[in-house]
Formats: structure tokens, sequence, C-alpha cells
């Protein structure tokens, strides 16, 4: 895959954009703020850089987008059925937060960061060991499926309630990313809700930073504008799922 | 468990050798000892800038309980102390011995996790514990602690095999490590594989409660594959105490079945009575004798001495001298100021890293909330788990896997696997994914131990 071309980024130190509260405003809520982080508005587009309508979007299918940062990665998923809503959700800190509804026409779509709460596995352009398990797909991880699998130690999340973790060994909710759907259907991711797992990703994949973004500092620029978004299946080579 | 640790020191090594280099000291005079003022001395780290967690080993237990007692709050002042100055995991060692995966791949460096984690790493060895006054003391000097985690891992128990014959057992920890304690015991067994010529390899797998379940099955069909791939004439032996493959069962048998069919003997419910280490023999009970070249004569475990020396051991269901703890706080019985855990719990749960990582990071919140004047109790456990992969393969490389948790049987008192499920198909699309699961669930695990 060709990765220069992969995403329009902001020069490095630029700093976080804060976005109008009216967007964020009745989509989320975390009880003091301190686990929501507004990133620069953007939009999601396709391969060819046509902006996606949710509408398009495949049931139950993972796509994959790099947002906030240039190498971290991320679900979007639209789900067979409607999300729980106003869902509480804890951290590792024990901080609670509240998770609010899927977005789109009937409340199915969702984004989460691509990066296991338990031990960072993410898909990258080589594999992939997490993604959506489709309701008729079996799982080791977990009793049903429908469900969002990191098959590297087994941890088992809530698709349908803000990555709400249903067993395994990860202690709290994969980051959520807060997405809005305009009224001409376009998608736009403008934050990230929960614990982020970025700052210990970027510290343990300085090798992969790399490889796969030439260099450490280019991984860690904010994506601006627009953001790639590709099935997992074309964004990594081999997908490993039980 | 009242006895004063303060007695016990009278009656150490440490206070023998004092009084013998300073002939005879009388009343309160202090013995002029180097030794003793070296090693009565506080330990040449930073002064506790909180109330202090020590934790004596840092293999999978100690160092996820330091990374995460420090998450927790990082008011708490941790230290992590270890006799090994390099990190290696005996997970995944077994494809290091075998040639798949380099020896980088499972050694690491203590003080990136202590930078880190923004915990303090002591390179010592503790050789007394005095836990009336809350005193570590180590080659280093001494250490003071408010809570003892105590994670020093297993130690072998030869006496089955023995009877107390302390030569025997040096000769063979010598010349058949078992190379279930990584470090040098690994490297053995890598050259013994590497310098192999041909002949008969036996592997033993003990009965009781061992660490790593399918490890000795795993590294069967690994040397069986070197022999293979290298075209050897050799066959691996195994001599296994129990009546059947304690766990993955199934896909162990059909891989020595489908794969190494001439290169693997499986011997279940072989109990040895006798090795000559030198004419290197092996009889069993049943009268089976058994010649081999070379060996990884695996011996039954114990819990580590050090829970002895700290005066917490107890004989468990399965093994010697584990840890006197309540098995839902992991607190000591009669001193809820020392904790212990990993591979030296009493509780039949897989002694394995994945299973002391979870299992960490609960006592490590839990070691929190006691800190912070909670009371720990069995709704303040949850469930460690336990997954695993077992390469069956190298080229490529397949393996199997098992995923389970546990719950507590009240009627029965005790713990058993719940929402078990295990893939043993290695010669399927599943197969050849958990090879590549394999790789990334070791590095999963050094992501969290020192990142």
């Amino acid at each position: 895959m060709e990765r220069r071309g992969f995403l329009k980024v902001i020069a490095a130190g630029a700093t976080i954009v804060a976005v109008n509260p009216s967007l964020i405003r009745g989509t989320l809520y975390a009880d003091d703020g301190r686990l929501y982080m507004a990133y620069e508005k953007v939009q999601l587009v396709d391969g060819a850089g046509t902006p996606i309508k949710a509408s398009s979007l495949e049931k139950e299918v993972t796509y994959i987008f790099n947002y906030p940062y240039a190498s971290t990665p991320c679900m979007i998923i639209n789900l067979p059925e409607p999300t729980e809503q106003e869902v509480t959700l804890k951290s590792d800190t024990g901080e609670e937060y509240v998770w609010k509804n899927g977005v789109g026409k009937d409340r199915t779509i969702v984004a989460y960061s691509a990066i296991c709460a338990h031990q960072l596995t993410h898909p990258t352009p080589k594999d992939s060991f997490i993604k959506y398990v489709p309701k008729a797909t079996p799982t080791m991880a977990y009793s049903k499926s429908g469900i969002i699998v990191c098959s590297s130690h087994l941890s088992a999340y809530d698709a349908h309630a803000g990555a709400k973790v249903l067993g395994g060994a990860a202690t709290q909710p994969l980051a959520a990313i807060v997405l809005t759907v305009a009224d001409d259907d376009t998608i736009w991711a403008v934050g990230v809700l929960g614990s982020d797992k970025f700052q210990d990703y970027f510290r343990a994949f300085k090798p992969e930073l790399k490889e796969f973004y030439n260099g450490i500092a280019q991984g860690k620029q904010l994506v601006s504008i627009s953001a790639k978004t590709v099935k997992l299946t074309e964004y990594s080579k081999e997908i490993i799922q039980y | 468990m009242a006895l004063s640790r303060r007695d016990a020191m009278k009656f150490t090594g440490l206070a023998a050798v004092t009084a013998a280099a300073s002939g005879y000291a009388k009343g309160n005079e202090s013995p002029k000892s180097a030794a003793k003022g070296v090693l009565l001395s506080p330990a040449p780290i930073p002064a506790a800038k909180g109330p202090r967690v020590v934790i004596v080993g840092a293999g999978p237990s100690g160092l996820t309980i330091a990374k995460y007692v420090k998450k927790g709050n990082p008011n708490i002042d941790v230290v992590l102390m270890d006799k090994r100055s390099v990190f290696m995991s005996g997970f995944i060692s077994n494809l290091v011995a075998t040639g798949i995966l380099p020896l980088e791949f499972i050694t690491h460096d203590f003080l990136e996790g202590a930078r880190n984690g923004n915990y303090t790493f002591l390179q010592a060895t503790a050789h007394e514990i005095d836990r009336t006054a809350k005193v570590v003391y180590t080659n280093e000097g001494t250490v003071k602690y408010d809570v003892l985690v105590l994670a020093p891992g297993i130690d072998y128990d030869y006496s089955k095999w023995t009877n107390g014959d302390v030569e025997l057992e040096n000769t063979l920890k010598t010349k058949f490590p078992g190379a279930f304690i990584a470090g040098s015991e690994t490297l053995s067994l890598k050259s013994k594989i590497e310098n192999f010529e041909g002949g008969v390899f036996v592997q033993t797998v003990p009965g009781g409660n061992y660490r790593c379940l399918p490890g000795p099955y795993e590294r069967s069909c690994l040397i069986a594959d070197y022999m293979k791939r290298n075209k050897i004439k050799g066959k691996v032996v195994i001599l296994d105490e129990n009546p059947n493959i304690t766990i993955k069962a199934d896909g162990f048998h059909s891989a020595f079945e489908k794969l190494y069919k001439d290169y693997i003997t499986y011997m279940p419910s072989s109990t040895i009575t006798s090795i000559d280490p030198h004419k290197q023999k092996i009889v069993t009970e049943l009268g089976e004798e058994i010649d081999f070249t070379d060996a990884a004569l695996y011996s039954r475990v114990r819990g580590n001495k050090l829970l002895e020396i700290a005066g917490v051991a107890k004989d468990s269901v399965f093994n010697k001298a584990e840890a006197n703890i309540d098995p839902f706080t992991y607190q000591v019985i009669g001193d809820l100021n020392v904790f212990c855990t990993g591979d030296v719990r009493p509780m039949g749960f897989s002694k394995s890293a994945n299973t002391a990582n979870t299992e960490a990071r609960v006592v490590a919140a839990n070691i929190v909330k006691y800190m912070g004047g909670q009371e720990l109790s069995q709704k303040t456990w949850t469930s460690p788990h336990t997954t695993c992969y077992s390469a069956v393969e190298s080229d490529p490389l397949r393996a199997i896997s098992v995923n389970a948790g546990y719950a507590y049987d009240e009627t029965k008192k005790s713990f058993g696997f719940a929402n078990a499920s295990t893939m043993e198909k290695w010669d399927s699309a599943d197969g050849l994914a958990a090879g590549k699961g394999l790789i990334e669930w070791g590095n999963g695990l050094y992501r969290d131990f020192f990142n």
C-alpha cells in the first residue's frame, strides 16, 4: 500500500484544534471533560478521496481510518441494529464517562480506536488481530458474536455499547472516536472519548512508525482535513481472528 | 503466623558470620565487621517519597504489579527487585531453544520497565525478610517496606528422584536442566539441541501443578521438528508422570501422530524410579529402561525458597512450600501487609505468564485499594485469564491455543476452569493464524511488562 499518499497530515507540532462545542453537545459527555479530547475535524473519504456517505457503509464490515494521528488506526463499523444509548463506562483510572450512542440514520454507526486497550495490538499493513466479528461468525473470545475481538489475548468488546469490556484480559473499553454525520450524509471524526493508548503506542512501536510512516515524527503528526477509510481487508494483508 | 522475625534473625547465617568475624562481641558493642556495615545499611536507592511497596521477583507477576501499582497511585513508592540483571522469559523460550526465534526476542531490559513505569529497580538478592520490622535484607543492603509482594516464582523439587541426594540433584541440574526457569538453563537447552547428533532425547513431564502445562509437549514437537528439518536420526521420548497429556491433548496427540510419528514416543503414566546421570539411563516404576543421549529432565516444582525465608510457606494440594495466602486477596494469612503472587500461589491456576500477568493487574489494583484504607475480600477478586499458544511446527509456524478463566466452587472450596475453550486444529487455517498469534501474544506481554 502506498503510505505516502495515505493521509494528508498537518505539520508536526501543530496544536490540537478545539472543536466547536456545539458539535459535541448532545453527542457525548465525560463527567469532568478529562476523558474527552477534541481534535481536528476530519472527513472520512475513500481510497479515491471521495467523501464516504454513512448510508454506503456495508453492514458488519470493519473499515479502518487513521485518527487522530497519522499512525493511530481506528475502526468504523455499521452495526446490524441500533446501539445502546447513554452507556456509562469506566476507565482504568476509575473515571466514569458516558458514551452517548451510535450515529447515522438508524444510530448504527460506531467508531473506536483499533489499539487494543489490553496490550496495544492493532491493525498494521501486515496483519490485524483486532476486528468486529459479525453475528454469524463464532469466536473463542465470547459466547456470542456481533462484538469486537482482539485475537491476540482474546479480549472482547461490546461494539453496541461504547466498546465496554465483555470478556478477556482487557480492563477498560477501547477509546471511542466521536463521529458526526452531516446533513449530506458525510461522516466526520471530531474527537476521542475515553482513555486512549496513543502515548503508550508511540513508545512501544517506534520501529513500526519508521517502517510504515517514514519516521517516528511523521507517525505522530495529527491528521487534518480528511482520513482515508478502507476495509480492513484492504488495510491489512492478513486478518487473524478466532 | 505470629512468630517474631526478630528472634529468627538471631539464627541467620548473617548473625553467625558477624560473630565469627569479630571474635567475641559482648553486650551492646557493635562488632566491627565490614559485612555488617554494608549489609545492614540501607540499599542505595532513593528514600521513599510515600508509602512503599517492595516487590521481590521481576518476572511476569512482579513486573506487572510494579507498573500498575504506580499507575494506580503515583504517590506510592514502588521498588522492584530481582537477582538477575537481564530479563529472559520462559514463555516463547522453546522457540528460541530450537532456533526458530533469536535470543533477543525473549531477552529484555529491566531498566526500560523502570524508566517507563516510574518505579525503582534494584538488582539485588533478598536473603532475609523481617516481617515485624518490615525490612528486606539484600546483598545490596536493607529495604524497608509498608507492603511487601513476594513473586519469586518456582524452585525445582527433585526429592522424588533424588531422595535428598544433593550430589545427584546437582549433577542432574547441571547435565540435564529442566529449562523451565529461564536463563542459563535455556541457553543449555539451546546448545544441547544445536549440538544433537542423533539418538534419544528424553523430555520428562512432572506431576503436580507444574509451570507451563503445555511446555514439555510443545518442546518435544519443536525438537522433533528440528530433527526433521536437519535430517538428524533421533527420537524424543516423553516420559510423562501424568496419565495423559495435561492440556490441549487432542492437538498434541494429533501432532505427534501426523507430524512426528517417527520422531516422538509418548509414554504416559511414567513414574521415574531411578536416573543414572553418568550411564544416562532412566528406570520407570513399570520396569522400563530408557537409555538416553541427552535430556531435559523437568522435575516437580515447589514454591521458591524465599517463602520459607519469609516464613510464609505451606504445602499446597499440588506442590510443596507454596504461599500461605488468602486465595482471593493474595494476602499472607495473619500478615495483611504481605502479598504472594504469580507461580507461588497455592491455587490450582495454570502457572504461566499470561495467568500471572492478568492476576497481577487485579492484585495491583487491590494493593492500591488496601493502601488507601480499604479491606480486601472475595468481593474484590476477579479471575485471572489463562490464554496461551503452543507451537507444534516451525515452517510454517503452526500453533494450538487455550483460553480460560476460573470460578470458585463454594461447595468444593476450590477453583475450576470457567468459560474455557481451545483451538487444537493446528493443521487448519486457524492453526496457521495461531502461529502468528503466538508471536503477537508474546509481544503483547513484553509490551505490558516494559513499555
